[in-house]
């Protein structure tokens, strides 16, 4: 019997538009037209193949009927930890983020070790006059990598004059990866949690440092009446107009990398190039497949914490080849989990893998 | 006062679920009612005899017809008291079939309900009086709105009929997009020929003006007496119509917005428009050359969720006339899938398969221009396989999209658009050439995709209609208007503030309002926003709903 769905999955007209658009499909065994096609007739499917999805949103973007492939696969996730039939790595990131509020089952009340850094004091946000909290997110908060953004984020912040103030150890897991993982419970405890947290701060602007943290803020939590936005889009305006004035110097050529969660699925692709346009002496260069077209990092969709069965060229190889026949020496770009997966492969090629505020911060 | 009642059992469809004998009955027994009768098809031809005899032999002076839904059989009904010199405004429709029967099974229940009903139009009518259809003098004058295929074949009609025809064209040319393209299927002959043609033989007519590089930018008035401002090259004109007909067209899609399709940022990704407008290609003499299908059509991320039913054809063409011009070339058409539907066109996509075209079911996902090649990144649905493909040419097939003034134009005629911007015919089986508005009517592509034939097709259709509606000379306009009563008006003025059609003239000496009689279009919102219930509509005065209102509380 054919269910009727919730979802569109009996709209889909089998047109290859989603095959065609995705970063996995074809080169490796996922194909997500023929996922949508089995999900409609309720047929069984191999376990391994739905892991595959990195969540980058091309299929769900671009299909013509709107099916939303993406969120089917979700779905398909859904069923899957609901059986138990998850990958281990998986079935960890699940139980520590339950725990810990992280996917890394690092201690919770370690989130704001990274402040200790700075020179100075960055209060909570219930302290502050703009109610506006800096999302850290937990890449940023525990990954000793990433560690430096916020740290360089706060800087900049304070250098143009920008109130802004943190949860801390009330900070909890955003849930993007979690939600897309299939664990919609454990992705609503942790939306409940941080909107009483929200709620109970009066928070009135979020800005998230991670595009994960800001589309789930902005497009999953419901109408929370919050702003909520990506750093770049508060910093591009004050670069721009010189509120934070950069008197050093950069002479790199830099090509910028748009991650799916702040270019295509949240149109976020001025802001990020206006700031690099700003620094001075840095010649900004464009991947041959850039901006809507942006070949995903393969980080998203709960990639980052475990690996696929299949070997194959992993995106970030050919993203950084295409870096270097355009000549860039550094990779710049706006997201923690591009970062990470990006820069093993840059650095065998001899690139340097720069968080956007990193740069900023050579030159402030 | 002599009224007769007609219950109709519309077969089973009434009599089934409202007991319409214990209504006849009823009803028979009230005073002022000569006769109460149910019978099985009122609007048959025996029906309407029953009422004509009855109307003779008893004298009536109000009929109640208890049927269907007021706006099916109007006219008739009407003309049957018409013809028994009975003022046609004294007939009442109550519709026991839509509110009773059809929405209730309960049958004591919709008795009763279809009673009060009956009752209500009886007391309604009662206060009726005989009003006067006004006739007015119809202009055998019809302005054509663009001119392509659709509106070139409407004038054309019109001008053969006889009426004066002004053809108006935004650009300075006629033939619209046919004009354009070079081989048209299935005739075999250049849309400029086709079009040529129709504009030379427009041309040697009398009674017909062409305006090109001309736009309507004013339109007022009522059915056969429309005022149309036009700005020309020459400068504003006022001209006087009985009816129009838009035939604006539509505009071709524009596949920049799909960003993934990267078209404008590489000369090899081409629409299929852009073909027919380019010179020699520089292609080599071995071709690779791609073509999609439903760009722009079939998309819902792009709010053109429709079918444009010409793209398939145009691949075809397209794909037929790389073959035959470059014999090593290697044609692949992606498509969702084949919509040959017109005459003879699953013949010429068989002929095209035969010729060398190779067809695969996949929706390309996106393209990505490189040196060597513009790649195609897709799968092959049918073998469950994606690939990456390089060719030399990419031919996007690209679909219809709402004229670009059609909003503006609606506004302007006072019709209506449908979900997807595209003029809405006032019905979609029954009446497919008209608007809402009387005298207006829509014709092409501009109501909706269609290919040339039945734009030519459509345009003759509404022609006719309007010829139809021109050629009697003349109209009744519904004496449904508001008139003053200037002992109560105290001159607030805040039904000059709600009329839409500008009739309510304010007399600053004597301080009271008055209704400009030609203008008025009977939608009562001045009545009802009169404080001092200073306006009526005639045929709604405030006694007939007050009485019908309390037909429905009063203790039967």
């Amino acid at each position: 019997m054919v269910e009727q769905a919730a979802t569109r999955v009996l709209t889909c007209i089998q047109c290859g538009k989603c095959t065609g658009s995705c970063p996995e499909s074809g080169k490796t065994p996922f194909n997500v037209r023929m996922l949508v096609r089995k999900k409609q007739f309720q047929s069984a499917i191999d376990e391994a193949l739905p892991w595959y999805c990195t969540s980058c949103g091309a299929c769900t973007i671009r299909c013509p009927r709107d099916v939303k492939p993406s969120e089917v696969i979700i779905e398909l996730r859904a069923k899957l930890v609901e059986d138990g039939d998850i990958p281990v790595a998986l079935q960890k990131a699940l139980e520590n983020t339950f725990v810990q509020k992280n996917p890394w089952g690092r201690s919770r009340n370690k989130r704001a070790d990274w402040a200790q850094k700075l020179d100075f004091e960055v209060p909570h946000v219930s302290e502050t006059e703009s109610k506006r909290l800096l999302f850290v997110c937990c890449i940023q908060a525990y990954d000793p990598r990433c560690m430096v953004i916020p740290v360089n984020v706060a800087r900049l912040f304070n250098a143009g004059g920008l109130e802004f103030g943190i949860l801390g150890e009330e900070e909890a897991c955003c849930g993007n990866e979690i939600r897309r993982i299939g664990e919609a419970g454990l992705f609503e405890e942790l939306e409940e949690e941080n909107k009483a947290a929200f709620e109970e701060y009066g928070v009135k602007e979020i800005v998230t440092l991670s595009p994960h943290c800001m589309n789930v803020l902005k497009k999953e939590y419901g109408d929370m009446g919050i702003k909520v936005v990506h750093y770049t889009e508060l910093l591009a305006p004050l670069v721009e107009e010189g509120a934070i004035k950069l008197p050093g110097s950069f002479g790199k050529k830099v090509i910028y990398h748009d991650p799916c969660f702040l270019g295509k699925q949240n149109g976020v692709f001025d802001e990020p190039r206006a700031i690099l346009g700003a620094v001075p002496d840095l010649e900004l260069l464009e991947f041959s497949r850039s901006r809507e077209m942006s070949l995903c990092c393969e980080g998203g969709g709960g990639r980052m914490f475990f690996e696929v069965e299949a070997t194959y060229q992993r995106n970030a190889d050919v993203r950084v080849l295409d870096a270097v026949s355009r000549g860039a020496e550094i990779i710049a770009t706006a997201c923690p989990f591009c970062v990470m997966t990006l820069e093993d492969p840059a650095t065998e090629k001899g690139l340097a893998v720069k968080e956007l505020s990193e740069i900023l911060t050579e030159v402030l | 006062m002599k009224t007769g009642i007609f219950i109709c059992h519309c077969g089973h469809n009434i009599k089934h679920t409202v007991d319409v004998k214990r209504l006849s009955e009823f009803f028979g027994k009230l005073p002022n009612v000569v006769v109460s009768q149910d019978y099985p098809f009122v609007c048959s031809e025996p029906g309407q005899d029953l009422i004509s005899e009855s109307i003779e032999k008893y004298g009536l002076d109000r009929v109640i017809v208890a049927s269907c839904t007021p706006s099916l059989h109007g006219e008739m009904f009407k003309d049957v008291l018409r013809k028994k010199d009975l003022n046609p405004f004294l007939l009442r429709r109550v519709s026991i079939r839509e509110h009773c029967s059809w929405v209730g099974d309960d049958i004591e229940e919709n008795t009763e309900k279809a009673k009060r009903l009956i009752l209500s139009g009886l007391y309604g009518v009662a206060h009726q009086v005989p009003l006067e259809e006004k006739m007015v003098e119809v202009n055998k004058t019809a302005l054509v709105i663009g001119g392509g295929v659709s509106g070139l074949s409407a004038a054309l009609f019109l001008s053969k009929m006889g009426m004066q025809v002004y053809l108006v064209e935004k650009e300075p040319q006629l033939g619209g997009v046919v004009r354009e393209i070079r081989n048209v299927w299935p005739a075999r002959t250049s849309g400029a020929k086709i079009t040529g043609d129709m504009e030379k033989e427009l041309r040697s007519r009398q009674n017909v003006e062409i305006l090109t590089s001309s736009e309507l930018t004013g339109f007022e008035g009522f059915f056969g007496n429309y005022e149309a401002t036009l700005d020309t090259p020459a400068g504003e004109r006022k001209i006087v119509i009985g009816g129009a007909v838009a035939a604006i067209g539509f505009a071709p899609f524009d596949p920049a917005i799909k960003p993934e399709l990267q078209y404008g940022k590489d000369p090899r990704i081409v629409t299929t428009l852009d073909l027919e407008r380019a010179g020699e290609l520089a292609l080599p003499e071995n071709p690779r050359v791609a073509i999609l299908h439903c760009i722009g059509s079939r998309d819902e991320q792009i709010g053109r969720p429709y079918c444009s039913r010409i793209c398939c054809i145009n691949a075809l063409r397209v794909g037929e006339a790389i073959r035959e011009r470059y014999a090593d070339s290697y044609v692949e058409s992606f498509y969702m899938d084949m919509r040959a539907h017109p005459r003879g066109a699953e013949e010429f996509f068989e002929d095209t398969q035969e010729k060398g075209v190779l067809f695969t079911r996949g929706n390309i996902g996106e393209i990505v221009p490189a040196p060597t090649g513009v790649l195609l990144k897709g799968e092959d649905t049918l073998l469950g396989e994606t690939f990456e493909r390089e060719f030399d040419l990419v031919v996007l097939s690209i679909g219809m999209s709402y004229p670009v003034d059609s909003q503006k134009l609606a506004t302007l005629l006072k019709i209506s658009l449908d979900k997807d911007r595209f003029f809405l015919e006032a019905h979609i089986k029954l009446r497919p050439f008209d608007t809402a508005v009387k005298g207006i009517f829509i014709a092409g592509s501009c109501s909706g995709p269609k290919d040339m034939e039945e734009s030519i097709n459509h345009g003759r259709a509404s022609a006719l209609k309007l010829y139809g509606l021109l050629n009697l000379g003349y109209a009744f306009v519904d004496p449904f208007i508001s008139f003053v009563d200037p002992k109560r008006c105290s001159g607030c003025r805040m039904c000059e503030q709600a009329c839409f059609s500008k009739a309510i003239k304010y007399d600053e000496e004597k301080k009271v309002v008055h209704v400009e009689e030609a203008a008025c279009q009977g939608c009562g919102l001045c009545n009802a926003t009169c404080p001092s219930s200073a306006i009526s509509l005639r045929g709604y005065y405030d006694a007939i709903l007050d009485d019908e209102i309390s037909a429905f509380l009063e203790a039967i």
